[in-house]
């Protein structure tokens, strides 16, 4: 009894605690620090996707010499129709929430959680800016990092096919299983192509972490280019950009929606269900524009900034350690929002190819050339050893 | 017997087949469009009705919304005589008659044009013996939000209120019979 009072007294329960805190204090400081990042990237993803429902509108429109969608407003006050996102969420919420006859429910109803899951979780591998040195704690940019990001990035970015194919599947509607099949056959060969056409700029850089590969894309060559993979391998670059815009579904290789002949496979999802589909998309669209970035055009780099302030041969600006994060943080964003608006743009002024159009394109003209350059970056790499 | 014709379609060369210049052709029309409508949001060609109102080129505008003609009084010159509703064909105009004091003697005490019915075939405007209805007004009806509002508050339907108004420096027109008849009167009793 007289134990047991003890426990329970203040004065116990304050030296436990203290105890703990002092034994635990860099896990403390790993949790805060790992839910304010996944806080602040992933609610900035999300915002980011939101503006680009509105912005493939507007940027659709300009480039059609149209308006644009400017009439959703709150109290007469429109904002360059920057409510548009939240009267589209609104109205989705609000529709009703059907499931067809022959529609296999439970696979009806997660399909949508699938599509979306695989492409989130992605971003945890994702460096988004170098580190901040608060003086007692440092603070790295990326939500996860493992040596093994890149194969874990492929591995679960292409989980993605599932969401879609079982979308068109359990709908019971022929044309939802159209759109499925052929977004299976489209996905999946395009995968092979995106993943050939990264491995040079692996092998060059001879990382397989994507901190590491930013880390590593520092500097530059023969002094004045940034050492960027797209002035490395700009074969790569194309063929990535080319097979990335295909797994994505987008429009030069829009068969698998078609709008105007099958919907494809979302078309029994109404509501939310179809809101979540259509927001993979653009968070697709996001990761595909982080992934070019890191890849091809040095991730958070800014050139010839290294850590202690801006660099370009012998001549030398010393910057502000808080300064420099900032940049680095501002450069990957521009980066991703520039690719974001290059994919939109794409949609609206190229023609759609035919499915065996696309599927030559892949098997007979991308993946030759990929796998070429491997070779040949391996051949080249060999023999500098 | 099956007729044939057989397009002659130009094979591509080689920096077509290769298709990243045609991109960067295409892409080049697109920015431009994109970059001058961006920068000089004025050149866009869209009105946004109904905020936004621009005057029709030409004859256009005797094909625009309606109006009724008034005497230099400010009375209305139509006399009800129901010729316009009578030729509708979209059943559009309601006329109620009544009596005045002068002598033309009736008036249109309700008018009222339901525009969202409105073909815009001015075949009121051929009808009218009094010169009374025209379709002059330079406003392009359409675009509104709601159908049965009034045509002041972005509605399609007409009243007395929007129709019997007088155009900026119109000419007080004397031409049609009861109209010539209130004329001559009227000087009379001048």
């Amino acid at each position: 009894m007289e134990e047991f009072i003890k426990i329970l007294s203040p004065e116990y329960i304050n030296l436990t605690l203290s105890n703990i805190l002092l034994n635990h204090k860099n896990d403390i400081y790993l949790i805060i620090e790992t839910v304010l990042k996944i806080a602040a990237f992933y609610g900035g993803i999300m915002s980011l996707a939101g503006l680009l429902t509105i912005g493939e509108r507007k940027i659709s429109a300009l480039m059609q010499d149209r308006i644009g969608p400017n009439r959703a407003n709150i109290f007469k006050f429109t904002l360059w129709g920057l409510f548009h996102p939240m009267a589209d969420g609104i109205k989705m919420i609000m529709k009703e929430d059907f499931i067809p006859k022959n529609a296999s429910k439970i696979l009806f109803t997660i399909a949508p959680v699938i599509s979306m899951v695989p492409v989130l979780v992605v971003f945890a591998f994702i460096p988004f800016g170098n580190y901040l040195d608060l003086g007692f704690y440092k603070i790295n940019f990326i939500i996860l990092d493992s040596d093994l990001s890149f194969f874990l990035l492929i591995a679960i970015s292409s989980l993605a096919i599932y969401g879609t194919f079982l979308g068109g599947f359990s709908s019971g509607n022929n044309w939802g299983i159209l759109g499925a099949i052929r977004a299976q056959a489209q996905m999946i060969s395009y995968e092979v192509v995106v993943v050939l056409s990264v491995l040079p700029v692996i092998m060059i850089y001879s990382a397989s972490s994507l901190s590491d590969l930013t880390l590593k894309q520092s500097g530059t060559i023969l002094g004045i280019i940034p050492n960027w993979g797209i002035f490395v391998q700009p074969v790569s670059f194309l063929i990535f950009f080319t097979a990335a815009l295909a797994e994505n579904k987008r429009t030069p290789f829009d068969v698998v929606e078609g709008e105007s002949e099958i919907i494809g496979y979302f078309i029994e999802h109404g509501s939310m269900r179809f809101a979540a589909f259509m927001f993979a998309e653009y968070v697709e669209i996001i990761l595909f524009s982080m992934l070019a970035s890191i890849f091809f055009f040095g991730g958070w780099q800014v050139p010839y900034l290294n850590d202690q302030g801006f660099n370009l041969g012998s001549f030398f600006i010393p910057i502000n350690h808080y300064l420099i994060v900032l940049m680095q943080l501002a450069s990957f964003a521009l980066k991703t929002v520039f690719f974001s608006v290059l994919v939109i743009m794409i949609r609206w002024t190229l023609p759609r190819f035919r499915f065996d159009q696309i599927m030559r394109l892949c098997w007979a003209n991308l993946l030759p050339i990929s796998v070429l350059n491997l070779l040949l970056t391996a051949l080249i790499i060999r023999g500098i050893k | 017997m099956i007729r044939t014709k057989k397009i002659e379609s130009k094979p591509l060369n080689f920096f077509e087949k290769i298709y990243i210049i045609e991109v960067i052709r295409g892409f080049s029309v697109t920015l431009k469009h994109f970059f001058i409508n961006l920068f000089f949001p004025s050149k866009i060609p869209t009105i946004s009705y109904p905020e936004e109102k621009v005057l029709l080129p030409g004859n256009a505008k005797l094909k625009s919304r309606h109006r009724i003609k008034l005497r230099s009084d400010g009375t209305p010159k139509c006399v009800a005589c129901m010729m316009c509703s009578t030729i509708c064909p979209a059943d559009c105009i309601h006329i109620e008659a009544a009596e005045t004091e002068t002598p033309v003697e009736k008036y249109p005490k309700v008018f009222n044009i339901d525009i969202s019915k409105c073909v815009m075939c001015g075949l009121c405007v051929e009808a009218c013996p009094e010169d009374a209805i025209s379709m002059d007004t330079n406003e392009i009806a359409g675009g509104a939000y709601s159908r049965f509002s009034n045509f002041q508050k972005d509605g399609l339907f007409l009243t007395k209120n929007e129709l019997f108004i007088k155009l900026k420096d119109e000419k007080i027109s004397k031409l049609g019979a009861a109209n010539r008849l209130e004329n001559e009167y009227g000087e009379r009793n001048d």
